[in-house]
């Protein structure tokens, strides 16, 4: 964006809904001025102009010196935008359950929806069929490399009618993984050179922890300015910025993205991507087990059929039914979601945790941040001391798509007090031992000094506005696990909507199985956290 | 509730700020729909020709089966999977009924193809009157039809043509009772919502299908279940589809969805599944104007209600503390009513 220029919009147009924010130059760096989001259908002009009208009536003269100050003015001011689209289908075939594994694996992180089929025991005529569904967008194919003694048999069959479903739809993106990626090969020379789809030769699910395949799939689905990437992108940039290790998780309409960054003096920090379609707030894949799912995180007494119906609701007008126990069951969908995020990314856990997880995406909308940051510490069970924040006005992914680093860099820095609403810490010990007591927590910030005892099981909240930081000292019976394997820790932690976290609940958590009981936990500690639940 | 508006009055000025009411049109040209055409299956239509209701679309093989063929390039070239194939005259007679689509070539013996083949096949008619846009053996046909159409949110069963009748006001629900065989042929539109029974009992008396303002996942369960049953029986019956207008939780058919319905009623319209949509070939009714004022409460604890748009009422608080986009609505004899933005749709 050019310092010449005095205001400009982001837009994040996805599926569900687009979210569109006014970004103004004031007092010579970039502030965010307004942002607001509306069902996806809704022209972003309609959106610029209610938030130009409302910047108008709350400061008409940084209005007029940014050029808003009239009706229509917000209409052709320059912006940066992204989009996110329902994701395609890929049929991933291979001989045998064991090898079509890891390439599903890394092909449902790559933001394709994943359709798996293995020719062992198979009807040859229902695999065919299934790769021959209009609905599929590409098809990858693989073997181990070299095959296996399992797979022998198969080889010749899995090529022949991979082939053949290219001859049927020569338009038909072919990728061809592991032993079956030789150049010149055999089941190469099967694929017709000069049809209109292209034939690609891809490396072996175990080469690079799969990372190598799965970007070659993200690729592969095309969609310039496709907004989980740049959600990406613009991760790495705000870990250089904040010069901290970042994680956000997206959950949108028809995905969701997990994506990480950490900050090293004199490089440019690296995002991790991981784009999930079956994490989506709704999967088109739905079933009973996802229903299960978000039955077990329901704080309200809703029966399963009802259930059932009002996220069918959801699924076709996503924006709707956004209060009162609408707001419930969406977050209780956004948990389960969540859980989905977190179980087909199982590297992201291997790594060092980070110091601030930022929540992104439209299944976030409506419920108050304190809410989220509860949200977050339910499904996101790594001990450790971390931030949590909140991408509200979904700056993120526009920020992302500007290709300059620099400039991106710039605009991140000047924002960067306006990206995130601060959602609060989470102090999360794992290793507790059960008891009365596992210790005390001393609190030193501006409210004066306050102690804890540290109930294992329990959820503390310690008030710590937004803006407020404190330090906090935990002097323990016995070595838990934070981070490090400790007894006596101190360190300073951030304020937020939710204030201080101290979640001495197990790691993992462990609900009753009984849903009443359950429920009745889960909106306890959710009532603490949602001060206008029954309003 | 609120009586919707059909005008034709002369269009006001618009303010600015309706467009911030999300808009579902009532109408649609240039829909494409689509009939499976899985392996096996004989297209009976070419690119670019038109077709008429009841014209033959494809042919179906019920109980597909693969059978290892012998196959020669001859004249008309190599072969290719997805062409068709049958035995030279002359050829024994084991292979003699075959017939059917070459899939691919088995592995490592030359000249020997598998072919999906099948006992018994049925035709299915054109349920709508257009043009073949695409056929794609395998996969599909592509039909753009002649006529407009109104989407829905979802369908279950097969695509059906027949005569459009009212059989409750848009607020009922038809019961098993109420249908006889006097509706054989027809398309009937049943109000707020039906059950799997009512379903169920309209295709034995022959009705060809429903349109319903709401199914709930139940009864949509129970009808498949159903439907598969049927289908997997030897005998061939004919196309029956559920056409579902709003979604699983009970509410009336939108008023201008109303008038439209009404409009038609008594003429022969098409009910596709994919995507689901009612098509009307009939008189244009593109002059069913709308008051751009009139809008629908599509969820929440209003859903199903109709009134007229007041004004925007800005960033309101609503149940468990949701700050949200609203705008002022009045039904009828009842004060201005904030709702939320995302809960509200126009038609257009």
């Amino acid at each position: 964006m050019s310092s010449e220029q005095p205001v400009f919009a982001t837009v994040d147009r996805g599926t569900a809904t687009v979210a569109v924010a006014l970004v103004g130059r004031v007092d010579a760096r970039w502030r965010l001025l307004g942002s607001t989001a509306a069902p996806a259908g809704v022209p972003q002009e309609a959106l610029l102009e209610r938030l130009r009208r409302r910047l108008a009536a709350t400061d008409a003269s940084l209005a007029a010196d940014l050029g808003l100050g009239s009706v229509g003015a917000a209409a052709g001011i320059p912006g940066v935008a992204c989009s996110t689209s329902p994701a395609p289908e890929l049929a991933v075939v291979a001989a045998t359950e064991r090898v079509v594994r890891p390439l599903v694996a890394a092909a449902s992180m790559a933001g394709w929806r994943v359709r798996p089929l293995v020719l062992d025991g198979a009807e040859i005529l229902a695999v065919a069929t299934a790769l021959a569904d209009p609905r599929v967008g590409a098809v990858l194919a693989g073997a181990s490399d070299p095959p296996g003694a399992d797979e022998h048999p198969l080889i010749a069959d899995l090529g022949a009618l991979v082939a053949a479903t290219t001859e049927r739809r020569p338009d038909l993106v072919a990728v061809l993984a592991g032993g079956l990626a030789e150049p010149g090969g055999r089941t190469e020379g099967l694929f017709r050179p000069d049809r209109p789809g292209p034939t690609v030769l891809a490396p072996s699910p175990a080469a690079g922890g799969g990372e190598p395949l799965r970007a070659l799939l993200d690729g592969l689905r095309g969609g310039a300015h496709d907004g989980r990437r740049a959600l990406a992108t613009a991760t790495g940039t705000l870990a250089d910025v904040l010069q901290r290790r970042i994680e956000v998780v997206e959950i949108g309409q028809t995905g969701a993205a997990r994506t990480a960054a950490a900050w090293t003096a004199g490089a440019a920090a690296v995002p991790r991507v991981a784009i999930v379609p079956e994490a989506a707030l709704l999967p088109l894949s739905f079933s009973d087990a996802h229903l299960d799912a978000v039955m077990g995180w329901l704080t309200i007494p809703l029966d399963r059929l009802r259930v059932r119906d009002r996220l069918r609701e959801l699924a076709l007008a996503p924006w709707g039914d956004a209060t009162g126990d609408g707001a419930l069951l969406r977050l209780a969908a956004a948990r389960a979601a969540l859980a989905r995020l977190a179980a087909a990314t199982p590297d992201f856990d291997g790594q060092p945790g980070p110091d601030l997880v930022v929540a992104a995406g439209g299944a976030w909308n409506g419920a108050p941040g304190s809410a989220v940051a509860l949200a977050l510490a339910d499904v996101l069970r790594r001990p450790g001391v971390r931030a949590a924040g909140l991408d509200h006005a979904r700056l993120l992914a526009p920020l992302g798509t500007i290709e300059d680093a620099e400039e991106r860099h710039a605009v991140i820095a000047d924002l960067r007090d306006d990206l995130l609403v601060p959602l609060g810490s989470v102090l999360m010990p794992a290793g507790l031992r059960p008891g009365r007591s596992a210790g005390r927590l001393e609190i030193r910030g501006q409210g004066g000094p306050a102690e804890l005892d540290l109930v294992p099981g329990g959820l503390e909240l310690v008030d710590l506005p937004p803006g407020g930081r404190a330090v906090v000292e935990l002097q323990l019976r016995d070595p838990v696990r934070l981070g490090l394997r400790t007894r006596h820790v101190a360190m300073e932690v951030a304020g937020g909507l939710g204030g201080l976290l101290v979640d001495l609940r197990d790691v993992p958590l462990q609900l009753p199985e009984r849903l009443e009981r359950r429920r009745e936990l889960l909106a306890s500690w959710q009532a603490a956290l949602w001060p206008d639940l029954e309003t | 509730m609120t009586e919707t508006r059909t005008t034709t009055e002369a269009p006001a000025a618009t303010p600015a700020w309706l467009d911030e009411v999300p808009v579902r049109r009532l109408l649609e040209d240039g829909l494409e729909t689509r009939f499976p055409l899985p392996p096996g299956d004989r297209p009976l239509v070419e690119p670019g020709a038109a077709v008429l209701p009841g014209d033959p679309l494809l042919e179906h093989i019920r109980g597909r089966r693969i059978h290892d063929v012998e196959v020669h390039a001859g004249d008309a070239g190599r072969p290719m999977p997805g062409s068709r194939w049958a035995p030279a005259p002359g050829r024994r007679r084991r292979d003699r009924e075959l017939e059917g689509e070459l899939l691919a070539p088995v592995p490592g013996k030359n000249d020997r193809w598998r072919l999906v083949t099948g006992d018994h096949r049925v035709v299915l008619p054109s349920p709508v009157a257009g043009l073949v846009t695409e056929v794609r053996p395998g996969a599909e046909i592509c039909v753009r039809p002649h006529g407009r159409a109104l989407r829905a949110a979802f369908a279950a069963g097969s695509a059906a043509r027949g005569r459009l009748e009212l059989a409750t006001d848009p607020f009922g629900e038809l019961r098993p009772g109420g249908i006889d065989v006097g509706r054989a042929g027809s398309i009937l539109v049943v109000g707020s919502r039906i059950d799997a029974e009512a379903l169920t009992r309209a295709r034995a008396m022959g009705v060809r299908g429903i349109v319903v303002a709401t199914l709930p996942g139940k009864e949509l369960r129970d009808f498949q279940a159903s439907e598969r049953r049927q289908r997997a029986a030897l005998h061939a019956i004919p196309p029956f589809g559920v056409l579902v207008l709003e979604g699983a939780i009970r509410r009336p058919i939108p008023g201008p969805v109303t008038a439209l319905l009404e409009r038609f009623a008594g003429q022969e319209v098409a009910l596709l599944v994919d995507p689901p949509a009612l098509v009307f070939e009939g008189e244009d009714p593109a002059s069913v104007e709308i008051d751009r004022a009139w809008v629908r409460i599509r969820s929440g604890p209003n859903a199903g209600a109709e009134g007229r748009l007041l004004g925007p009422a800005g960033l309101r608080r609503f149940a468990a503390g949701v700050q949200l986009e609203a705008a002022f609505v009045e039904l009828e004899g009842e004060p201005p009513l904030a709702v939320p933005l995302g809960d509200l749709e126009r038609y257009a």
